[in-house]
């Protein structure tokens, strides 16, 4: 238990939620890409969070020490992810991208973005990181107060 | 020097309510930073009710005074010590708030924290008093 442990686990909170709002820019910025190096229309991303200890896997109020990992140290980013979910199709038969052959003729694989979801993920991300630098504000107003000490 | 005097443990307890408040600002902030992580549960900080009634044992008569005629026997009744009471974390691993498992409520825990702070604040300033208080009588 440090002085400015909390400090630290509020940046761990901004960097992730920052990166989420990264990912969700990126994905809004290729909502309408339709060639990537990996072949097919681009697939969102989605960032994947977990806290920075693992929390028991044993579900007790109170654990046995050999089974505590101390109190949450914060959160991470395990990994970011592709979403594999089918691609929006669109007829439009001039375009560079359609397909030439099969049932499908005619039709774009435009991206499985969906600017809605990404917009609310945005509010929420935006909302953690401000919840996030409040407490690295209170954490600092704290500490002031107690180098007043003895003033 | 000012173990037996009420100075001495005014600072004692404002030093530990600190810690405390340090602790749990700790917890509430890993609680905050993974409010969107599937699967946490929140955690919280048990402490000021121990305390209290670690203080409240000192008052305390024994119903039934016993005499023990050997250190090793246990004793009918002693008062609890305050100085030995600890922070407790609980893992509140029963309820879930939402649909990915997680049960942290922002608004919850941006009280907690504020409650939390101003709790600090005060100690700090009781503690800010306490010296004064010390600094008023060796000025004379």
């Amino acid at each position: 238990m440090g002085l400015f442990t909390s400090i630290n686990i509020a940046a761990s909170g901004l960097a992730a939620e920052r990166l989420r709002s990264d990912v969700i820019a990126d994905n809004i910025a290729n909502a309408s890409t339709t060639r990537t190096p990996e072949g097919g229309p681009f697939k969102r991303s989605r960032v994947i969070l977990r806290p920075m200890n693992a929390q028991p896997y044993f579900r007790l109020p109170f654990q046995p020490e050999s089974l505590d990992s101390g109190a949450g140290q914060g959160v991470r980013v395990a990994s970011i992810e592709k979403d594999e979910s089918p691609a929006r199709l669109v007829y439009d038969p001039t375009h560079p991208d359609a397909i030439k052959t099969g049932p499908k003729v005619g039709y774009v694989e435009m991206p499985n973005v969906n600017i809605v979801t990404e917009m609310v993920d945005l509010i929420a991300a935006s909302r953690a990181y401000e919840a996030n630098s409040t407490m690295a504000d209170g954490s600092k107003a704290m500490f002031m107060k107690a180098l007043e000490i003895g003033r | 020097m000012f173990e037996s005097s009420t100075f001495g443990k005014t600072i004692d307890i404002l030093h530990k309510g600190m810690d405390v408040a340090v602790l749990r600002r700790q917890v509430i902030s890993d609680n905050i930073a993974n409010a969107d992580v599937p699967n946490f549960k929140r955690s919280t900080i048990n402490f000021e009710a121990s305390l209290k009634k670690a203080l409240e044992s000192e008052k305390l008569e024994p119903l039934l005074p016993m005499t023990t005629t050997d250190p090793q026997h246990i004793k009918s009744f002693a008062p609890s010590d305050y100085r030995l009471v600890e922070p407790r974390r609980v893992l509140d691993y029963l309820t879930t708030a939402k649909n990915n498992g997680n049960n942290v409520d922002a608004e919850q825990e941006m009280m907690d924290s504020l409650t939390n702070q101003l709790s600090y604040t005060l100690q700090a300033q009781a503690v800010n008093f306490e010296f004064n208080q010390v600094n008023l009588v060796l000025r004379g």
